[in-house]
């Protein structure tokens, strides 16, 4: 191009710089030199102040990465971080083809009305979307009293069918309502629950119910209560993360792959449903390979967004209970801030840009492996 | 319902047992759709509705409608939250630094598209990496690096007189012009991306017939290029917007100081300020959420076509 035009190659190379300047400067600033001041300090003794003519301090090799390797929160975090990925690229991939195909075969009808309501959650800012996600999973949240509103329903139609048969509850109906009561309170009724139902629970031991209603609203406080522990207990608190993960970004790989199965010829479609291929056949063996390029890409922005997550986690447990839901980029803030200590946390930002890129990079020999094109 | 009848048919084959399995699939097809988008609009439905309970209803019920509507819990949150402050501060961020990114990837797209050097292969490159690269990852050694720069200029300040401590002075730490700085940067590499994939698609017969007519660069690209790249800087914007407006994770280390948060980190010091005020608590998320919820109803036509050329990233 710059010998389109004869003898203005010194002035074409001279604007060239002009107008690339400003973007070059700030791409240095924000991405090219941190990695180089991070891989200098991970190999070094800083120990914060002032860098240049301050306080004195040298490179001392990859004493840190050793470090690292053997600290156990070091593979918790890289744990979650595969977990996220994996969700990621096994969960929402899937997931956004299988949809993005009903749409686009109009196995379901009004298309863009689907996508517009499932891509609504990217949109939301992650802090937002974690705090109330927060408050869902929560031990007396919204999920635990959607569970016990089932359980209290179950219980109400216990009593309901053994009223049926008339006012006074028979020991057959009594052991049917125990069956669906919370079993600690059973538990407080003695070692003969019936009898102590009668005892305890029925008013003056009379069996006969003369005020159902208010029978009911009094009973409904014994259903099962079912709390849960997902962000409290220690081997469970990923699982509300990768679920929001799910939630949250699958909606935009549906738009991706419909939008790329939309270029497809449909000529080519149209003859193999003619020569009787099933939907089935069609995904499989028409869509499928006609995407592969789109989805290798997919994968790759799937893979650098789930090595990019912070905030999510940082906004739903900040990373506890205990540090087990931490993934990379929070064991290195809180190494950076808590610890106070940067070649540790500056070792960290490299493994994870260096991770990122392995996984860019497998991914890229596996398209390559798989014949896909671009 | 002909037309779908005749779909199925077509498809399925007219025997008896074929229509009833489209039937049996389409249905299956539409509760697992319905399923999901119901998945995706309940929890902030619910969120919207509880963000009008008073703190006593929510723990009494935290299902139903609200017994009694509690509106005050706006008001509250607004106040207790900052929400004054946070959200001309998110504005401000948001328009200047997608304003940024326009411009600077634009100038930058065309000299990548049309003008040459030996230096465009690997600095183009490098922006196209910057795609991938993540940048919570850096968000540590770019808090270094600010506040390193910050000081030197301090310590240098200091040294001819003008600053009585080096340590007062910032130029990106905890200042507006950094924010802004650092937003432009990282939305600079996809933006840059699209925009010079889209110029390299202009003729560039149009720009050496404007150079032989002895029209300048800056000419040409004000003049042929710029109002060309309308619709690419259209979608661009509306990509980098949300992004800007919802980021967190770089704010959180440049900013400290309650004047210069913006929306994220405000509703995340109100939330863990006050975790058991929980009216006020949604109705600061749902105030959180609203301009993002309008922006998307507004472009929802454009950010699809974003989404759909592969320029977000989840």
């Amino acid at each position: 191009m710059a010998s389109a035009l004869s003898g203005t190659r010194k002035e074409d190379t001279r604007a060239f710089w002009a107008f690339s300047l400003p973007a070059f400067v700030l791409y240095l600033f924000v991405f090219a030199f941190p990695i180089v001041l991070s891989a200098i300090i991970s190999l070094s003794n800083y120990k914060g102040g002032q860098m240049f003519g301050g306080e004195a301090w040298k490179i001392t090799g990859f004493k840190q990465f050793g470090i690292l390797f053997a600290d156990p929160a070091f593979w918790q975090a890289l744990k979650n971080n595969i977990y996220i990925v994996l969700v990621s690229v096994l969960g929402q991939l899937p997931l956004g083809f299988v949809f993005a195909y009903l749409i686009y075969r109009k196995v379901v009808k009004l298309g863009a009305f689907w996508e517009g309501i499932l891509y609504m959650p990217a949109i939301i800012s992650v802090i937002v979307l974690g705090i109330m996600w927060k408050f869902i999973f929560a031990s007396n949240g919204l999920l635990a009293d959607l569970f016990t509103m089932g359980n209290t329903r179950h219980l109400i139609a216990a009593i309901d069918a053994a009223l049926k048969a008339g006012p006074a509850l028979s020991d057959e109906g009594i052991r049917h309502i125990l069956a669906a009561m919370d079993p600690s309170i059973v538990g407080l009724l003695g070692s003969d629950p019936v009898a102590g139902f009668k005892e305890q629970l029925l008013p003056g031991g009379n069996p006969v119910i003369a005020d159902a209603t208010a029978f009911i609203n009094d009973m409904k406080n014994y259903a099962p209560k079912w709390t849960p522990e997902f962000m409290t207990k220690q081997d469970t608190a990923m699982i509300p993360i990768m679920f929001v993960t799910l939630w949250c970004w699958t909606g935009m790989y549906i738009i991706l792959f419909h939008a790329n199965m939309e270029k497809i010829d449909r000529e080519i479609i149209e003859a193999a449903r003619i020569d009787g291929a099933t939907e089935m056949q069609i995904a499989g063996h028409i869509v499928l390979p006609a995407l592969s390029g789109i989805i290798i890409n997919a994968a790759i922005l799937c893979i650098a967004g789930s090595m990019n997550q912070f905030s999510l986690i940082w906004a739903m447990t900040g990373g506890g209970p205990m540090n087990v839901t931490e993934v990379l980029s929070i064991y290195m803030y809180r190494t950076a801030t808590i610890g106070v200590n940067y070649p540790l946390s500056n070792a960290i930002a490299m493994v994870i840009i260096v991770f990122s890129f392995v996984l860019i990079g497998l991914t890229k020999l596996a398209e390559r492996g798989l014949g896909g094109k671009e | 319902m002909s037309t779908t009848t005749l779909d199925a048919e077509r498809r399925f084959g007219t025997t008896a047992l074929g229509r009833t399995a489209a039937f049996v699939g389409k249905a299956l097809a539409y509760a697992v759709m319905g399923f999901f988008a119901l998945m995706a609009v309940y929890p902030i439905l619910w969120l919207c509705m509880n963000s009008f309970k008073s703190n006593a209803d929510y723990q009494l019920d935290k299902i139903g409608l609200p017994k009694e509507w509690f509106p005050l819990n706006y008001k509250g949150a607004w106040e207790i939250g900052d929400f004054s402050i946070l959200l001309p501060n998110s504005i401000f961020y948001t328009v200047v630094a997608t304003l940024g990114v326009l411009l600077i990837a634009t100038l930058a797209s065309f000299a990548f598209a049309k003008l040459g050097s030996k230096a465009k292969g690997p600095i183009y490159g490098s922006f196209v990496i910057g795609i991938m690269l993540s940048l919570s990852s850096l968000m540590i050694p770019l808090f270094l690096q600010i506040s390193q720069i910050d000081l030197s200029i301090g310590t240098l300040l200091a040294s001819i007189g003008l600053v009585q401590d080096p340590r007062s002075f910032h130029l990106f730490y905890n200042t507006r012009f950094g924010v802004i700085l650092v937003y432009i940067g990282s939305g600079l590499p996809m933006a840059v991306y699209m925009t010079t994939e889209y110029i390299k698609g202009i003729p560039t017969a149009l720009v050496e017939a404007a150079r032989i007519d002895g029209a300048s660069y800056l000419r040409i690209f004000s003049r042929i290029i710029l109002p060309m790249c309308v619709p690419i800087l259209t979608t661009v914007a509306i990509i980098t917007l949300p992004g800007i407006w919802n980021e967190f994770a770089l704010i959180n280390i440049i900013v400290g100081k309650l004047d210069l948060q913006s929306l994220p980190l405000g509703i995340l010091r109100f939330s863990g300020s006050r975790s058991t005020d929980y009216g006020k608590q949604f109705a600061a998320l749902v105030i959180g959420l609203t301009p993002m919820l309008l922006f998307y109803i507004a472009f929802r036509k454009q950010i699809t076509k974003g989404v759909a050329g592969g320029a977000v990233k989840g």
